[in-house]
């Protein structure tokens, strides 16, 4: 706690003061008595000044988790012995979560008395935080001195991303030995139908088609195809993000990932994530409900880390990107070892689709021509960039948050009807 | 401050320019000064926005109130004690000169003290 004197207390006491030496001085005593009331004030005030004591203090959140955009209410509990006249109470929170209403409030506390304080915090953005920082300070009667001091009763609070629906999701090229809801194109055990053909030897008979039989005078069976799941991997580029002001790429990125990881585990798929850049994060594909939090709780933990040493895919572990699996990339494209990783992810073989988060909506034109040149300059690059995946056969689909993803992954679908699978 | 001492200054020059007795009116300015310098500090002090207890706001107004009668009463002591028929002396002359040296050092103590802003 530290205590601190106001200007006030410097001005009262010096026309106190001067007052008192003016009447000496002068030997007048209405000057004494125009000092007298001045002087009263600082000592009263300096004689009743006692530091506050706040004998408990608590900190709770009506919930621990939260998506964006939504409200928690909070209330801070204080319990005090002795009067606190005047009570300054502001709520220090991290960049990402703001107060409805006034942060700051100015309480006054009786002896003994417990007292309620309600908040509601808005989470403006995804992250993890903690949340609980007060700074305190309580002015003595008169305002001649200060105290603050701070509590920190953190609490954690998880926001994760507000996921988009989504209605229909990429489908891979193969899918796995597990069931799922996917429909393959090899067949088997399933409801659904594939197509019709002669009974022979070792079918089940519950398998026969009695309309087809009768019409064809010989046994014919139902052939189905079976329901499988899928390996879909979430690869997050986490090397550098274009941002302006409140929004960047690694928001747009984290909010398309937690879509596609919602819908994908809903579909009983497996889903796992690479967050690729400064600092890699995988977590191994997985099916389910705790999957899920795993992923969301690994995407709040991603940050930008800037690095300048050369990495590749070789630092991922083998079990993280599953054979047959379907990446699905989530890169601003910006920096060349993620544009490289991605090749050699391609040239691996793996289903690649590369979901560009496009940074141009953060980096506006220039004013003079030079700017707007090498703009334009930019621009090409990445245009041929582009066109150098699709070369590859790996679709890739500009994303920059104002359209739907569902709108985006229909891009890709449309790609991927009419593309060839190459195998080198 | 400038203010208020502009005000201290302006009486005290009305009261070398006037008579020489005591002006009965000095505890009404005294409180008067008192209500100003208060004011004042209300509307330039630092302050966040910020929701307030209605009580905290009625302390404080009963608080300037409370101050200001008080130092309208001292004085009207500081007042009567200057009509008071008291012949001067040298116990007198060094009581006062202790009183002015005690307010000096709590000038100076207070200037010890770190300034909030």
């Amino acid at each position: 706690m530290t205590r601190t004197a106001t200007p006030k207390l410097g001005a009262y006491t010096a026309l106190a003061g001067v007052g008192l030496l003016a009447a000496l001085v002068v030997g007048r005593p209405e000057l004494a008595a125009l000092a007298a009331p001045f002087a009263l004030v600082l000592v009263v005030g300096l004689s009743f000044a006692s530091d506050p004591r706040i004998q408990r203090a608590a900190f709770e959140l009506d919930r621990e988790r939260a998506l964006e955009d939504e409200t928690v209410e909070a209330a801070l509990i204080l319990r005090t012995e002795e009067p606190i006249g005047r009570l300054e109470l502001l709520l220090d929170l991290p960049d990402g979560l703001n107060v409805d209403g006034a942060n700051a409030q100015i309480v006054r506390l009786d002896w003994r008395q417990r007292r309620e304080l309600d908040f509601t915090l808005r989470c403006a953005r995804w992250g993890g935080y903690v949340v609980g920082d007060f700074v305190l300070r309580s002015p003595e009667v008169f305002g001649l001195l200060v105290r603050e001091w701070r509590l920190e009763l953190g609490q954690p609070l998880r926001v994760y991303p507000r996921g988009e629906a989504l209605q229909r999701l990429l489908r891979p090229l193969e899918t796995q030995a597990f069931a799922g809801n996917q429909v393959p194109r090899a067949r088997g055990e399933g409801v659904e139908f594939a197509d019709l053909r002669p009974f022979v030897p070792g079918d089940r008979v519950r398998r026969i088609n009695w309309r087809a039989t009768a019409r064809r005078g010989e046994p014919w069976v139902t052939e189905t195809h079976p329901e499988r799941n899928s390996d879909v991997v979430i690869f997050l580029d986490t090397f550098l993000e274009a941002r302006q002001r409140d929004e960047g790429t690694l928001d747009l990125a984290v909010n398309a990932a937690a879509s596609l990881a919602t819908h994908y585990l809903r579909e009983k798929d497996r889903v796992g994530l690479v967050a690729f850049g400064g600092v890699i994060n995988w977590l191994h594909v997985s099916s389910g409900v705790i999957q899920l939090y795993r992923i969301l709780d690994s995407l709040l933990d991603t940050e930008i880390f800037l690095t300048y040493a050369w990495k590749d895919i070789d630092l991922v572990p083998v079990r993280a990107l599953p054979p047959e699996a379907l990446v699905i990339a989530l890169s601003p494209l910006l920096d060349e070892r993620a544009v490289r990783t991605l090749l050699d992810l391609r040239a691996r073989g793996f289903d690649l689709t590369v979901v560009e988060i496009s940074p141009v909506p953060f980096a506006p034109p220039g004013r003079d021509e030079l700017d707007k040149l090498a703009r334009r300059l930019w621009l090409l690059r990445r245009e041929a960039l582009r066109s150098r995946y699709l070369r590859l056969g790996v679709p890739v689909v500009e994303w920059d948050g104002d359209v739907s993803l569902q709108s985006a992954l229909e891009e890709v679908r449309r790609f991927k009807r009419h593309a060839r699978v190459v195998r080198a | 401050m400038v203010g208020i001492a502009s005000l201290g200054a302006e009486q005290a020059f009305r009261l070398a320019a006037g008579p020489s007795r005591v002006d009965p009116w000095t505890p009404a300015y005294a409180a008067g000064f008192l209500l100003a310098a208060e004011l004042a500090w209300w509307s330039i002090e630092p302050r966040v926005p910020a929701w307030s207890d209605t009580e905290v706001l009625i302390r404080r107004v009963l608080a300037i109130a409370g101050c200001c009668v008080g130092g309208a009463l001292l004085a009207v002591v500081v007042v009567l004690a200057a009509g008071a028929p008291l012949h001067g002396g040298v116990g007198l002359e060094l009581v006062g000169a202790a009183a002015a040296v005690a307010a000096i050092a709590v000038v100076a103590a207070v200037a010890r003290l770190p300034a909030k802003a």
